[in-house]
Order: C-alpha cells, then structure tokens, then sequence
C-alpha cells in the first residue's frame, strides 16, 4: 500500500508473517507475498535480518547450564532406584502380611459367633468390591487417554 | 526412553527457568517431570506423536504448579546480577548468554517461553502449540510479538 508520500505505509508491512517467513512456517503463496514485500520495503528487510541474527543468538546460547549428562546420571543413579524399590517393597510386604494376621485372627477368633464373622466379612468384602469396580473403571479410563500426564 | 528423556534434560531445564525466573526451581521441575513419566513410561504413545512436545508440556505443568505453590524468591536479572562475569578470554560467550538471558528476564512470561520454544529449543509451530494448548494459529503472532520485544531489550543491553 502505497502513501501519499509515495512511501510504503505501516500496514503494507508484512508483520507477524516475517517470523513466519524466517521460521519456514508460510504456505508458498506467503512465502512469495513475503518475498515480494522484502524487495521493496528496506525496513522489513532490514528486521528480517535483525530477527535472523536475533534467533541465531538465542539458538547458540546455553541458556540451561547444566552438563548434558546431568539429567541421565540423575535417572540412573541407583541409590535413587534402589530405595524407591525397596521401599515399595516394604511397604506392599508388610501390608500384606498385616492384612494376613489380621484376617487370620479375626476367622479364628473363638469370641465372635459365624453370625457376626459372616457379616463383618460381607461389609468388607462389600467395600472391597466397589473399589476393585472403581479401579478398574479408572484403569480402562486412563488407558483410553494419551495426554492422561498433562495436566494444567 | 530413559536415554531420550536425557537428551531433552537441558532444552526441558532451558523453558523452566524462563517460566520459573529461578534455575534450582526449574531443576526440581524437569525432575518432577522425569519422575512422573519414568514412573508410567506407558502413558507416552509414540502414535500420538513426538516425545519432545509432550514432554515440555508436562515440564510446563509442573512449571505452572510450582508458581502456583509459591512466587520466586527472586527473578532471574537478580540470580544473573549475582553471576558476575569471569576472565574475558572465556567469558565472551558467557556475557553474550547473560545479556540474552537479562533480555530474556524482562519479557513476559509467555513471551520467554515461546522465544525458549521456538528458537532455543527449534520446535516447530505445531509443537509449540501443542506445547502452549493454544491454537496453532496464534503461535506466529505470539512468537512474532515476543521477538520484537526481545530486540528492543537486547538493543537496550547492547547499549549499555
């Protein structure tokens, strides 16, 4: 768009498209659009250039400083994986084992009558039930989602 | 995909602390987010796509959910204030890296990150909106805008 000064006006200027453009990101029709305007607007060659050098920098820089290999001693240090490990297994162990005894002791306990032992278990057998329900519904859930990670 | 996951340790740790404005905030970050995938590697689908989108988005999460628990004690230009530059002869490069990254620090949030995206970490437009969960057609203009603030700053750093 041409002024009345005879100078390309500000809204001629290709604008977010020249990122585009830089970034390859322009359909052909764009792209040729954006070339076009280059060759004649000095000011929008002259950013392109600025924006060219601008993303070289920022690509160069190491703007984390961290060591490579940082990340991967971190994932395979085994005193990490080690605990984790054995910590679930203590836990799920003795869980189990509690569990155990205390269903042992309570089936055996010669105080309570069949009437009683029969309905505790029902109520907990009732409870156990729906969250094995609940569980699975859950499981089959999250297996239907890839992005179940992401979370906002 | 432990040795994958490794390769993105440094770009992932690169867009948390443009998030964060603190790098041992962001560490804990990228760790998080290592921990959660390494916990249900299943949860990544490689059909569903490249690791790399899907991983800085977790890392964002965990980004997002830090800032939300608490504010960084301090921004980034005051932790770089504090790393005073060394012998010239090998620290030219480093300067140039602090002056981006005080640049950097004087953007906003959005606009580090998509700059981080984009030219640090070289995602293409799609990934980077799937990255943000915007619309990939606002990436450019987002991303245009943010350069444009970058530039100003570095002309004002190169200034000085």
């Amino acid at each position: 768009m041409i002024n009345e000064h005879g100078g390309v006006t500000r809204a001629a200027h290709v604008g977010e498209q020249l990122s585009g453009y830089l970034d390859g990101e322009l359909t052909q029709q764009q792209r040729q659009r954006v070339r076009l305007h280059l060759e004649e607007c000095a000011e929008c060659a002259h950013l392109l250039e600025e924006l060219t050098a601008l993303r070289a920098r920022t690509g160069e820089s190491d703007l984390s400083g961290l060591g490579a290999d940082r990340w991967r001693e971190n994932m395979n240090e085994p005193g990490v994986a080690l605990s984790r490990g054995l910590g679930w297994l203590l836990l799920i162990g003795a869980g189990v084992m509690i569990g155990a005894i205390g269903v042992f002791k309570f089936l055996t306990d010669p105080g309570l009558g069949a009437g009683w032992k029969i309905l505790v278990s029902a109520f907990y057998l009732g409870w156990l039930g729906l969250f094995i329900s609940v569980l699975r519904q859950r499981l089959i859930e999250r297996r239907s989602d890839p992005y179940k990670d992401v979370e906002i | 995909m432990q040795d994958e996951l490794a390769m993105l340790g440094n770009g992932a740790h690169a867009l948390a602390i443009q998030i964060l404005g603190n790098r041992d905030d962001a560490a804990d970050a990228v760790h998080d987010a290592f921990a959660r995938v390494l916990a249900r590697p299943q949860a990544w689908d490689r059909k569903h796509g490249p690791l790399r989108p899907w991983f800085l988005r977790i890392v964002r999460n965990r980004c997002i959910d830090l800032l939300r628990r608490r504010r960084p004690a301090g921004g980034l230009v005051e932790e770089l204030a504090a790393t005073g530059p060394g012998p010239d002869a090998v620290l030219e490069a480093l300067q140039r890296d602090r002056r981006l990254e005080r640049a950097l620090a004087d953007l906003t949030p959005e606009q580090r990150e998509i700059i981080v995206l984009r030219d640090y970490l070289d995602l293409a437009y799609a990934e980077i909106a799937a990255v943000l969960d915007v619309a990939p057609g606002t990436v450019m203009s987002r991303l245009h805008r943010a350069r444009l603030a970058l530039r100003k700053r570095m002309e004002q750093e190169n200034d000085q």
